[in-house]
């Protein structure tokens, strides 16, 4: 099977921060580390695990910086090479599956997608550890033990294989959710960032009435204001976008207002009739979304929000220096979101990916697919995705599905 | 040689390029031959040859209903002298300052008289408190330090709650607060720059020394639309308006002693004298210095351009001063002005063209941000006509200047938020009233314009209603070598030449339009027929 | 190109031609103040015409001016027998288009009648500065007209001139076209004629506004052709006014048959369907499209005789020509 493969390589790192910081992602792509090569479907590692054999998998902002080279090095004790990346998986089970008491009944040939999260019940570790007990898997302490190599999620771990294959990749059975018949592909693909947007919007304690502000609308901004407006209550919701088509997709998913990031704080210090000492707002949002997370975006958070005010890391923000006073004298609570599990909804606890569902059918997420490319035309995707913005796109994906790679043709939007 | 009278030139073929205004810079046009016709200014009148024994004289001749000054002037007595802010003249004038001449005129013959209690009050409105330099160039070194230091040189606050009163509201319930130093001073001698024909009158306290909840009664799109024009006091619900709370403001017994002044127009140093003069009467000099500066202009940074045009003084001469009671007084200025800035011309066109400058009066020392830029353009020279505006109703106006998306955060932080929310949501004056309240009493715009140099929050709306006449009349506007989303903002079109603009119009006011050309600055004033 | 030549094209090439770079051309509709006495109008000509100076004039014309015209215009000139049988002395009345105009009618006149020849210059241009007057009238036996009102001097000297037996080249237009387009023609020479009876000869000039237009600078090589008409005389009773616009129209005329053939000019003639030679009521940049456009060219006509320059000379100065506009 053909697989973007990542392998460990110290000078292939190297050559493709470099290019990363010369502002080239196609050349970054092309000399770094991953390269496409034709190599085994992996194996079944235990009881519980099927074949999937992937059909659209989506090129996510953490690959991007895991290519380039700019992904912090913290990842690395979580990461076995050499990896297959792809973790916004829709694929067909391949084999029957065994039902098992966790699982739904799934048979060969199903759609499904891929919650990629390796807990304690894939890593076969029993009893689970106490947040997969809870049924919070994106917290499991386990990343790295077990009977698996380690691997946060399956596109990072050397014995999975990942969605970015014209092959297989094996699941276990806990990771599978089956997609109905009448969700399309596109839809589907953006179940996982929606269910990633979902679980940071509901561990943000966005009152009813409140004032949030996003900032950045790539991909995972875009769901987060759908995320908002379909699981809270805000009184008003801005969004700052660098990019036109940003701004108008903003608004059609919920946003009050769309405006440039530099007009933001302008505008919530309006709305909140608040006052400006230096840069910070005296009053400001309730509760700030960063889908950017460099040390500016969050510099420009802490200014936005109120005293005592709530400021999410949604983006990743890997090495940063930035001054952390505002945050000690006005009591920001400063709080990272990750991945997905259960969450506390109304009267039960559901998990994220049925939630991500029901949203991404709502909120007609498919239309946030911009661009397909086959699986040769990695570095054009790749460089597609880093500029999608600029490019007038959102989200990026591989299409896998079995059609002869010369005619095959990236539709671009 | 008298000064020659504006007048108007209908374009031909051999009619060499007209000078356009294009913000910091200018361009020569060609306008199409056989339908165009270009209104040139007239020449600057003659100045007053000795310009503080005129002052003299007026003071000790008052016009209409009054004593001469000193007559008013007794020991023991409370007196303020309020004076016209940092939005006259434009460009800023050659020291010394006209207000400077007259205020130490009046200060000397109050010194005479043994007036202890003497305040001076810039007369801001809601306009921005000037900085001390402009102070100082306004009122000159001696009288700055005799009463700049201590406390006795204000800036009128119209936030500052305690210091206003309440004097009543007119017939038609329009209220009436004013300065409370002003309002309970035995005498209030004003001394007005009368630029235009806008200036002075009952508006020089009614509004200048006024709060916002009385300045409102007359600053709102109805008042704008009903003034035709504001620079024609007689067909102005502006000044009607003022007129309304500037009798009422006398009847409650607050005596007011008005100054009115008038410059020539001339407005240009030596070193720009071209801009003053008709193109074919430009010697081998004026063409190099335009050459020459048109050149460097275009090469230099904006902001190094803006500081050089900034630096301009003007070399208004006085040319004529009046003293009295208010109505007599501006009746007499309203003449003078005329008789420096009117030109016939005779009917109406399809097409208006102005080259716009880099000043208006809110951005002396400052940034000519887009709001400005449609104020400039459709509120101001739109506005330069008395009996019916120059171009047709349906018509088209163009103006040439750069529009930049730029705001001076100083000055005008509360523009940066109404051109971002308020004019992305409509251009509509009506419209864009409803958002007036909140801008109006927004504590931080309210802040800034206390402590320090920002106009008020509401200002831009102002801005805003000026051209709230002309959008009206006009069916459209288009800005030449504009930023175009600057432009497109402001709800207007944007070309990059002026012939692109022109074929545009004709989409709109039919083929071959009639055009007319504003050549201004030099300030003219159109009496069209 | 010699060095010198280079240098001074590198300098023409920075500055440009035109207003701000030269004064602006005064508007007709804004009455000028009197120049300095003794320039204008009232410049004394007489010295030109004086024996002497009439000598070096026609050395000055005979070898310099008519054989550099022929260089550089190549002229060819139809209907020059009208000159053959032409009772001088005679006004030649053609339309405008370049400072060369003059040169080159001078050129293609019968020596003894350009010896004998004054031309009709606008005194507000040409005798401005005491060095300009002094210049034109010797070598051009230039003088003084004023062009956008009656002079009763002015026209006192012409008249005087023609009576004397001077032939007088005047351009009617009173000063030349802005963009090749023909100007309207004012009256003064229908009113000379009507006055001294003298009879007026149509001249055309084609193309010469490409040889340097107005506000232009550098001479280009280009061929131009002088077309001769028959001589108009007043009709018992026509006034100066009529009798200007049928000049004009025989100019008209004159040019349509310049841009076609004399065949089917006389048939549009007669037809009263003559085009315009003022062009059409366009924009600036149609109109100088439309008299740049190749159908107004005949390179077909310009073989044969030796006068005609070679067709791709001629296309070659067009598209050289064309560019501003095009662009």
């Amino acid at each position: 099977m053909k697989a973007l493969v990542f392998e460990r390589s110290l000078p292939r790192f190297a050559a493709a921060r470099v290019a990363h910081v010369l502002g080239s992602s196609s050349r970054a792509a092309s000399l770094g580390p991953l390269r496409l090569v034709d190599t085994d479907p992996p194996e079944l590692p235990a009881d519980g695990w099927v074949h999937v054999r992937p059909l659209v998998s989506g090129i996510c902002g953490s690959d991007l910086a895991t290519i380039e080279g700019a992904s912090s090095r913290y990842f690395e004790p979580m990461v076995s090479f050499p990896f297959i990346p792809g973790h916004e998986v829709v694929g067909v089970l391949e084999d029957v599956a065994k039902p098992d008491d966790r699982s739904p009944a799934l048979t060969a040939g199903s759609r499904v997608v891929l919650e990629p999260v390796l807990g304690c019940a894939a890593r076969g570790i029993e009893p689970p550890c106490s947040p997969c007990a809870r049924g919070e898997t994106g917290s499991c302490q386990n990343l790295a033990f077990g009977h698996l190599s380690p691997g946060l999620q399956t596109g990072f771990c050397a014995d999975t294989g990942g969605g970015w294959s014209t092959g297989t990749l094996v699941a276990h059975l806990s990771q599978l959710h089956e997609v109905p018949a009448s969700m399309s592909d596109e839809e589907a693909v953006m179940v996982e960032p929606a269910a990633c947007a979902l679980h940071a919007v509901l561990g943000a304690g966005i009152a009813p009435g409140s004032q949030v502000a996003v900032l950045g609308a790539g991909t995972l901004g875009l769901l987060v204001v759908a995320a908002i407006r379909q699981v809270c209550d805000p009184s008003s919701l801005l969004v700052g976008a660098r990019y036109h088509h940003q701004r108008v997709m903003a608004l059609e998913l919920g946003a009050d207002q769309a405006l440039e990031p530099e007009e933001l704080a302008r505008a919530l210090r309006r709305r909140s009739r608040s006052m400006l000492l230096g840069v910070d707002l005296t009053g400001g949002a309730d509760v700030v979304i960063d889908c950017v997370a460099s040390s500016d975006s969050i510099r420009s958070c802490l200014a936005m929000v109120r005293p005592r005010g709530r400021v999410v890391l949604l983006g990743m923000p890997a090495k940063q220096t930035l001054d952390l006073t505002p945050l000690w004298h006005r009591e920001i609570s400063l709080s990272g979101a990750y991945a997905y599990g259960t969450e506390n909804v109304g009267d039960g606890r559901r998990r994220t990916f049925e939630l991500a569902m029901e949203l991404t059918r709502s909120a007609r997420l498919g239309r946030l697919v911009s661009a397909r490319y086959p699986i040769d035309r990695f570095e054009e995707a790749i460089a597609h995705a880093a500029s999608a913005g600029r490019r007038g796109s959102v989200k990026v994906v591989f299409d896998l599905a079995a059609r002869p790679p010369r005619s095959s043709k990236g539709r671009s939007a | 040689m008298s000064p020659r009278p504006g007048f108007v030139l209908e374009v031909e073929r051999s009619t060499p390029p007209t000078l356009f205004w294009h913000g910091e810079g200018f361009r020569l046009e060609r306008l199409p031959a056989g339908r165009s016709r270009v209104i040139y200014a007239p020449e600057p009148a003659r100045a007053l040859e000795d310009p503080r024994a005129a002052i003299r004289h007026a003071l000790d001749h008052p016009l209409g209903d009054s004593e001469p000054l000193r007559a008013y002037l007794r020991p023991g007595m409370r007196l303020t002298v309020a004076f016209d802010d940092v939005s006259l003249p434009l460009p800023p004038m050659q020291a010394p300052d006209v207000r400077q001449l007259v205020i130490e005129e009046v200060l000397e013959l109050a010194a005479e008289a043994g007036v202890d209690d003497v305040v001076l009050i810039a007369a801001l409105a809601l306009h921005r408190r000037m900085t001390d330099a402009e102070l100082l160039h306004a009122l000159g070194r001696r009288v700055y330090d005799s009463f700049s230091p201590a406390g006795r040189l204000l800036q009128h606050d119209a936030e500052d709650a305690s210091n206003l009163v309440h004097l009543g509201c007119t017939d038609e319930g329009e209220d009436v607060e004013i300065s409370k130093r002003a309002a309970t001073s035995d005498l209030i001698v004003y001394v007005n720059i009368n630029l235009v024909a806008m200036d002075g009158g009952h508006k020089s306290v009614a509004t200048g020394l006024a709060s916002y909840r009385s300045i409102r009664h007359h600053h709102n799109p109805d008042t704008m639309r009903r003034s035709r024009s504001f620079m024609d006091m007689h067909h102005s619900e502006l000044h009607s308006s003022n007129w309304r709370m500037g009798r009422l403001i006398a009847a409650s017994g607050i005596r007011v002693f008005q100054i009115e002044t008038t410059l020539n127009n001339d407005t240009f140093p030596d070193s720009f004298g071209f801009l003053q003069r008709r193109e074919w009467e430009w010697s081998l000099r004026d063409r190099a210095s335009f050459l020459a500066s048109s050149s460097a202009l275009e090469r230099l940074p904006a902001s190094l351009s803006r500081s050089i045009f900034h630096s301009i003084r003007s070399p208004h001469a006085m040319s004529s001063v009046q003293a009295g009671e208010v109505e007599a007084v501006h009746a007499r200025t309203l003449e003078n002005v005329y008789a420096q800035q009117l030109v016939e011309v005779e009917g109406q066109s399809d097409v208006l063209t102005m080259g716009l400058p880099y000043i208006c009066p809110y951005n002396v020392n400052s940034i000519m941000n887009p709001v400005l830029v449609a104020c400039l353009g459709l509120g101001y020279f739109f506005n330069l006509y008395r009996g019916k505006p120059l171009v047709r109703e349906g018509g088209v106006v163009i103006m040439s200047h750069p529009t930049r998306s730029e705001f001076h955060p100083g000055h005008h932080p509360s523009y940066i938020d109404f051109f971002e929310h308020v004019l992305a949501e409509s251009t509509d004056p009506v419209e864009v009233a409803k958002h007036e309240e909140a801008y109006a009493t927004d504590p931080w715009y309210v802040h800034l314009y206390r402590t320090a140099h920002a106009y008020h929050g509401v200002h831009p709306f102002y801005m805003w209603y000026w051209c709230a006449h002309a959008l009206d009349h006009l069916s459209a506007v288009i800005v030449v070598g504009g930023e175009r989303d600057a432009v497109r903002r402001l709800g207007f079109r944007p070309a990059s030449t002026l012939s692109d603009a022109l074929e545009m119009a004709s989409d709109v006011v039919g083929p071959s339009p009639t055009i007319t050309h504003m050549r201004t600055p030099p300030l003219l004033l159109a009496g069209v027929i | 190109m010699t060095p010198a030549s280079r240098a001074l094209a590198r300098v023409r090439r920075i500055v440009p031609d035109g207003f701000p770079w030269q004064a602006a051309s005064w508007p007709a509709s804004i009455e000028r103040a009197a120049p300095e006495r003794g320039l204008g109008v009232d410049y004394d000509t007489s010295w030109s015409r004086r024996y002497p100076v009439r000598l070096a004039r026609a050395v000055l014309l005979d070898h310099m001016a008519t054989p550099a015209v022929r260089a550089l215009a190549t002229p060819r000139v139809v209907g020059a027998e009208v000159l053959d049988g032409l009772d001088p002395p005679a006004i030649f009345v053609a339309n405008h288009a370049s400072h060369l105009d003059t040169a080159l009618i001078l050129s293609v006149l019968p020596p003894p009648m350009r010896h004998r020849t004054v031309v009709a210059a606008a005194a507000d241009h040409f005798f401005d500065r005491r060095m300009k007057a002094h210049l034109w009238s010797f070598c051009l036996a230039a003088i003084p007209i004023e062009r956008h009102r009656v002079n009763r001097r002015s026209a006192e000297l012409a008249a005087g001139l023609l009576e004397e037996g001077w032939n007088l080249v005047i351009f009617p237009e009173g000063g030349r076209t802005p963009d090749g387009w023909q100007q309207e023609f004012r009256g003064g020479a229908a009113y000379l004629s009507v006055r001294t009876g003298r009879p007026m000869v149509p001249v055309h000039l084609d193309r010469t506004w490409r040889l340097l237009p107005k506000g232009g600078r550098r001479i280009r090589r280009a061929g131009v052709q002088v077309t001769f008409g028959l001589p108009i005389l007043a009709a018992p009773g026509e006034d100066a006014r009529r009798l200007s616009a049928r000049v004009e129209q025989a100019v008209a005329v004159l040019g349509d048959e310049s841009a076609s053939d004399w065949w089917s000019a006389r048939r549009r003639h007669a037809a009263g369907a003559t085009p315009s030679a003022r062009g059409p009521d366009w924009s600036s940049w149609r109109r100088a499209w439309e008299l740049t456009s190749p159908s107004r060219d005949h390179p077909s006509r310009s073989g044969g005789a030796a006068t005609g320059p070679p067709s791709g000379d001629l296309r070659w100065a067009l598209t050289r020509q064309r560019k501003p506009s095009g662009a």
